[in-house]
């Protein structure tokens, strides 16, 4: 009975790369050892050497910290101790425990002496790995995890080759979980990483444990897709191949793909990830470790929100006119164009628009395109009065407020004014959820009818309403000597501020209960939206944090931004200027070619109708993208551009830091094989794959006449804004970025900016307003691209409040026809109790033509919203 | 005839009531603690009584009320762990049936050495009887203002409700029970925190068995040197029931003295070996301790004496083997118990379990081979290190089956074949 546990071909299972892969994982955690705090710090000796640690380090960890990588399954930094799985036990030989324990249930205490390596702890380790492979079936051939396998690992260097157990092994029935994570039960050896992190760590319940004994179980009640908009990260806590990552299911072994640190771009938090590679495709994207941001893990949205970089429409050749033509030729005719256009119109008939999504290279260098050739300063947002409240949002980040997304974990008091978490930046949700577990109060003041996985109290204030309510909460917890050590401004603007009687009585209560425990807090943080918010709310939160500090409160700011590079945007933006000007422009002739670099207004600009008719008038249309937009069927001449993946960039984080996505992978290169094998490559052409697209920025260059000759080089930044004169290199960037410091503006403080006191009884009402919101899943333009997201949206619905939804006798689930002046739309209708009356929130959808809403702060007529069908 | 104490009131047929416990000096030593007791006295008591924890595990019982600090947060909660499903042990079961006031006065009793405001029985679900009893007799105690608010006119208000238990052996075990009262998975729980600072709702709670609570009563009544010399050993206190089972006459639940010897309980007692069986061993506390073998026979039954011997009161339940019983045998039919009733948290009880099973099954099929005897000393030592109680206390059995009665082992594996059959 000569079988051996870990399946046949082990050489080929890759364990020196995953030893490495494990290692760099707790690496992470040498890197950033606990706090010091001085002279409570333990000494111990594990395996004959003598380590110091923080007070409250776990053996295991201490043991990390000499390098020495104790087995281990159920224990994860992120997720804590518990001493289920029994693999890291060691041996102590002196101190207050003795014998055979666990290495992660024990904290570092002086005088312990620690064997790992004690005959009796690793006869018992490989015990443990016999017990864990008993059911664990032979298929590590066949199985997604082979070659990245934590058991495969331990198994091997725990010795158990062997088997000696003669009895059947148990089967189970795998769960259909959705279109993300791929289950396969039989590989369990029960650590419960899922089941904690998914639960306690994520606050969702349907997936946990079930059954007891050798038949514990864990999946979900039923089949059915995961709820978790973090459930990715399963496939990367799970220690074995339980869960496996479902799009790139029998695509590579872990060493096949090129992989790279790189970051998300698919909100504004920017969390670290890898990007895999293989075949001239990005296929993978799982969780890197970061001290400052997403600790060990990411949202689904970021996750699986990169398929656009391989999709098979994305436009990969240069275009002039539908024709496809060499990239030099088409960058040369845009040249050309934009030369004689100047030419004849003067240097204001050219417009350029940028995005968020871009790297601060490609937006930075469409602002020196501009710039030296006399156009208008490109415009990077295009829904109105964003650019305003991203930039105070920028000037007003004072470094002593700004907090990390890690830092809002330790939080005891959170406000989220004018956000909506899940939907905006999904890890800060995880954030929050940290937070509240270790006992902060939560308080969320928006309209929308915001769920969390988390306790909270809402309070659904209408929009014009929450400047009053945060101003009387910050009234409630700082008084006025407080204020007044600020100067004399501050005190004006806390006088300025409304008190008690401007609160509409229905907030009353509330507003007095989450006073008192934002007065009773150490370590306040706002979070602040810049998305639907009025304009004076942004600055409004930096005012309230300068005061919670007045007060002797450590308390942080933290501002959720519209796009991954919004911050970057939001340095170079004109305030004044706005895309709507631009279709004017158009509109009346005075602009008369339009650069679009890496946006698309098909999907985000209000009124589609509108900018299908400037366009009309327009001369030329360029459009330089890698996603196959709406606005790239339009172009006169499109020039392909480069994916994140694809080049090195910057990015800077709704936090102000400017972080690296080093480039993955270059298009046109020969495919990379670091296995055997002789695999074709996926598409068939003539020209060699992928070559031809550049990065936005070089093509901007060009047509900038600005040389540069290193790839490297970035010292151009400071010609665009001189703060960057002291960005370091390149090389220099650290992985956990730089925070921009410079941006903020300590004059724009207290400016006193209330709305006026809220009066409902001003409210139209008969009319709406409506409020374009974004969602977890569907709206996020980059993951709207993303086959394996789509299953996870839910139906888009327009939302209103039960009493709107009465007054027009409607109800939930009705579909309804929305008339506009621009034309109709046509959706199901939802009713929330828990949201603001008097609104009409409509999801920037891909599957909805929101685009009929109009720009600016629109008001429908209750008249215009029947029912249908 | 010794002492009956705790059986004072059992009736072959019938439930005593309140009047019955009454006449018997029932409900006396709560009048008397709620009048002239501080609750911190009730505590002292109970610790110089020498009160060990009846469910098995023998944990002084004051010690435990003791850990309940003073400045401790409220509600504090007394839970009465009425969830017997240690395989051969009824003696709760017999006590509820038997004089279910005692219980419910003694949980009083602890409660307000606590001040806990709430109780709670934990009662398995096979005892649905039990558990209606106990539900009716609350009722009557509450009429009577044993129970609810202002208990006889004093501050001390406590209620107590009865919960069925879903139903599992893990169920019993003092954090399992809180987190399954708490409607959580019931794994254990490696203190600290201790249930008396953080139990449920993360609030002090005190668990005791059935047959400790109703001990409680007594000793404030009669004292703590009275309740000591009940005794037959020195360093003893109380009696003990004794629910013996297996090859004996009249196997049933016996109210002892601590301390009285094996022999006595098999021969005087539960009437000898039925005709034709010799002693052979008995597990002395229940499923989860060790076969006792003959040289033991005459052993003084209480927790020390036993733990000299490498063995364990446990329950008190003491099930007899004679010498026609194939001891492998039953040694794999309580591993199949334990490796079922695994909470299946931690890997050595989760998965070491099935595989002891399913050597004892390969050697009692007579399909063992001789280095299963070394590879089975090897995992019952290693499931020492498992995360709670139970692994060890499930390989009892098979340890002992190994020290004394490895013979018996190498007879099926050398005649390919269980011997008794």
């Amino acid at each position: 009975m000569e079988l051996f546990d870990c399946g046949f071909g082990i050489a080929d299972c890759g364990i020196i790369n995953l030893m490495i892969a494990e290692f760099s994982f707790f690496q992470s955690e040498i890197r950033n050892p606990k706090l010091v705090n001085g002279p409570t710090m333990p000494k111990l000796v594990i395996d004959d050497r003598e380590i110091e640690v923080a007070s409250g380090t776990k053996v295991i960890e201490a043991a990390e910290q000499l390098g020495i990588m104790i087995p281990r399954f159920c224990y994860h930094p992120a997720l804590g101790s518990v001493g289920a799985c029994r693999v890291c036990a060691v041996k102590f030989l002196q101190g207050p425990f003795k014998g055979v324990q666990m290495s992660c249930m024990i904290e570092a205490q002086d005088g312990m002496v620690v064997s790992t390596t004690d005959e009796e702890a690793v006869d018992f380790r490989k015990h443990v790995i016999e017990w864990l492979m008993l059911n664990h079936p032979h298929d590590c051939p066949v199985c997604d995890e082979g070659g990245h396998c934590l058991l495969q690992d331990m198994t091997i260097s725990g010795g158990h080759g062997t088997r000696r157990f003669a009895g059947n092994k148990r089967t189970y029935t795998d769960q259909y979980l959705g279109p993300l994570v791929q289950h396969e039960m039989n590989r369990c050896i029960h650590c419960y990483r899922c089941s904690r992190y998914y639960q306690e760590y994520t606050g969702y319940l349907d997936l946990g444990v079930m059954r007891s004994a050798n038949r514990t179980y864990f999946g979900r009640f039923k089949d059915g897709i995961l709820e978790s908009p973090f459930s990715g990260n399963l496939s990367d806590i799970c220690p074995t191949g339980v869960y496996t990552d479902k799009p790139s299911r029998f695509f590579g072994r872990r060493w096949d793909y090129q992989r790279c640190p790189t970051v998300c771009i698919n909100c504004s938090l920017g969390c670290h990830t890898v990007i895999s590679f293989r075949y001239r495709e990005a296929r993978r994207q799982e969780a890197r470790f970061s001290e400052a941001i997403n600790g060990y893990f990411i949202c689904d949205r970021g996750r699986y929100g990169h398929f656009y970089t391989s999709l098979e429409s994305r436009p990969r050749s240069a275009l002039i006119n539908g024709r496809q033509v060499a990239i030099d030729e088409a960058v040369q005719a845009v040249h050309k164009k934009l030369t004689q256009i100047r030419q004849d119109a003067g240097s204001l008939a050219v417009a350029a628009v940028g995005s968020s999504r871009s790297s601060l290279e490609t937006l930075f260098m469409l602002k020196h395109l501009c710039r030296v050739n006399d156009w208008g300063d490109p415009v990077f947002f295009m829904n109105q009065g964003i650019t305003a409240k991203v930039q105070t949002a920028v000037t007003r980040l004072e470094p002593e407020l700004a907090v990390s997304l890690r830092e809002v974990e330790k939080a005891d008091f959170i406000l989220v004014l004018g956000a909506d978490p899940i939907n905006e930046a999904p890890m800060l949700v995880l954030a929050m959820r940290q937070a509240q577990r270790k006992g902060a109060a939560i308080v969320v003041l928006d309209p929308r009818p915001v769920s969390l996985p988390l306790e909270f109290i809402h309070l659904p204030a209408a929009l014009d309403e929450l400047s009053v309510l945060t101003a009387n909460l910050m009234k409630g917890a700082v008084d006025r000597t407080a204020a007044a050590s600020l100067g004399e401004r501050a005190a004006e603007s806390y006088d300025a501020a409304p008190d008690g009687d401007w609160v509409d009585e229905t907030w009353r209560e509330l507003i007095s209960g989450v006073t008192h425990d934002l007065q009773n807090s150490l370590q306040p943080v706002i979070v602040c939206g810049t998305d639907i918010v009025p304009h004076q709310i942004p600055g409004l939160a930096a005012d309230v944090a300068l005061l919670l500090r007045a007060a002797q409160k450590r308390a942080g700011l933290f501002y959720l931004l519209p796009g991954a590079n919004a911050f970057g945007s939001g340095l170079i933006s004109d305030r004044e200027g706005s895309f709507l000007q631009i279709i004017e422009g158009i509109e009346n002739g005075d602009i008369k070619a339009l650069i679009l670099a890496e946006c698309d207004p098909w999907r985000e600009f209000e009124d589609r109708k509108r900018l299908e008719g400037a366009l009309e008038k327009l001369e030329l249309l360029i459009v330089m993208d890698y996603l196959n937009s709406e606005a790239v069927q339009k172009a006169h001449i499109f020039l392909p551009t480069a994916t994140l993946y694809e080049a090195d960039g910057l990015f800077i984080n709704q936090e102000g830091l400017v972080q690296i996505a080093a480039q993955a992978y270059e298009g046109g290169q020969p495919i990379v094989q670091s296995a055997g094998g002789d695999h074709p490559a996926r598409i068939y052409g003539a020209g060699i794959p992928e070559a031809e697209a550049r990065p936005a920025w070089r093509m901007l260059a060009q047509l900038a006449d600005k040389n540069i000759e290193h790839t490297n080089d970035r010292a151009w930044l400071a010609d665009v804004l001189p703060e960057f004169a002291s960005l370091p290199s390149m090389e220099d960037i650290p992985d956990d970025g730089v925070r921009l410091q410079s941006a903020a503006n300590a004059d724009l403080r207290f400016k006193g900016d209330y709305a006026s006191p809220f009066d409902k009884t001003k409210l139209q009402d008969d009319h709406l307003e409506v409020i374009l919101v974004d969602w977890t899943f569907g709206t996020e333009e980059l993951s709207a691209y993303s086959s394996c997201l789509w299953e996870l949206e839910p139906e888009p619905c327009a939302t209103m409040h039960t009493s709107d939804a009465e007054s027009l006798d409607l109800s939930d689930g009705n579909r309804v026809v929305i008339e506009t002046e621009n034309g109709s739309l046509e959706v199901n209708l939802r009713v929330a109790e828990n949201m603001a009356s008097g609104i009409l929130l409509v999801p920037r959808h891909r599957r909805l033509d929101w685009q009929v809403m109009g720009a600016g702060r629109v008001r429908i007529s209750k008249n215009s919203i029947r029912k249908v069908g | 005839m010794y002492p009956q104490i705790l059986f004072q009131n059992r009736h072959p047929d019938r439930v005593a009531t309140l009047d019955e416990y009454r006449q018997s000096g029932g409900y006396k030593a709560l009048t008397d603690v709620l009048k002239n007791f501080a609750y911190m006295d009730v505590r002292q008591t109970i610790v110089d009584a020498n009160l060990l924890g009846r469910g098995g595990a023998a944990f002084p019982t004051g010690m435990k009320l003791m850990s309940v600090a003073e400045d401790a947060p409220f509600p504090r909660y007394i839970v009465c762990n009425a969830d017997e499903m240690e395989p051969g042990t009824f003696k709760d079961h017999v006590l509820i049936h038997a004089d279910p006031h005692m219980i419910i006065e003694g949980m009083i009793i602890a409660g307000f050495g606590t001040l806990a405001e709430h109780g709670i029985i934990f009662i398995r679900p096979e005892y649905e009887r039990a558990a209606g009893i106990l539900e009716r007799e609350i009722v009557v105690a509450k009429e009577a203002n044993y129970l609810g608010k202002n208990i006889l006119g004093s501050d001390y208000s406590l209620d107590i409700v009865v919960h069925r238990s879903a139903g599992r052996y893990i169920c019993g075990e003092v954090t399992a029970q809180i987190n399954a009262l708490m409607g959580k998975r019931p794994n254990p729980q490696q203190p600290p925190p201790y249930p008396t600072t953080k139990g449920l709702w993360g609030q002090p709670t005190v668990l005791s068995n059935v047959e400790t609570l109703a001990c409680l009563p007594h000793i404030i009544r009669n004292g703590e040197q009275w309740f000591k010399d009940l005794a037959l050993t020195e360093a003893g206190a109380g009696t003990k029931i004794f629910a013996v089972s297996g090859k004996v006459n009249r196997p049933g639940c016996y109210e002892l003295p601590m301390g009285v010897r094996l022999s006595e309980i098999i021969e005087e007692h539960a009437g000898g070996m039925i005709a034709g069986s010799e002693y052979k061993a008995c597990l002395p506390g229940g499923a989860s301790t060790g076969f006792l073998p003959p040289e033991h026979y005459d052993v003084e039954m209480d927790f020390q004496p036993l733990r000299d011997i490498g063995n364990r009161l446990g329950t008190g339940a003491i099930m007899v083997f004679d010498h026609k019983t194939c001891l492998v045998g039953a040694a794999l039919n309580l591993i199949q118990f334990f490796a079922r009733e695994s909470c299946g948290w931690c890997t050595p009880c989760r998965e070491g379990l099935p595989y002891i099973r399913d050597l004892l099954v390969r050697i009692e099929n007579g399909e063992g081979e001789e280095e299963y005897i070394p590879m089975l000393e090897r995992m019952c030592k290693h499931l020492w290190s498992a995360y709670c109680a139970f692994a060890p206390g499930a390989v009892g059995p098979v340890e002992s089956l190994l020290k004394h009665f490895k013979g018996e082992i190498r007879e099926h594996v050398s005649q390919k074949q269980c011997p008794f059959k």
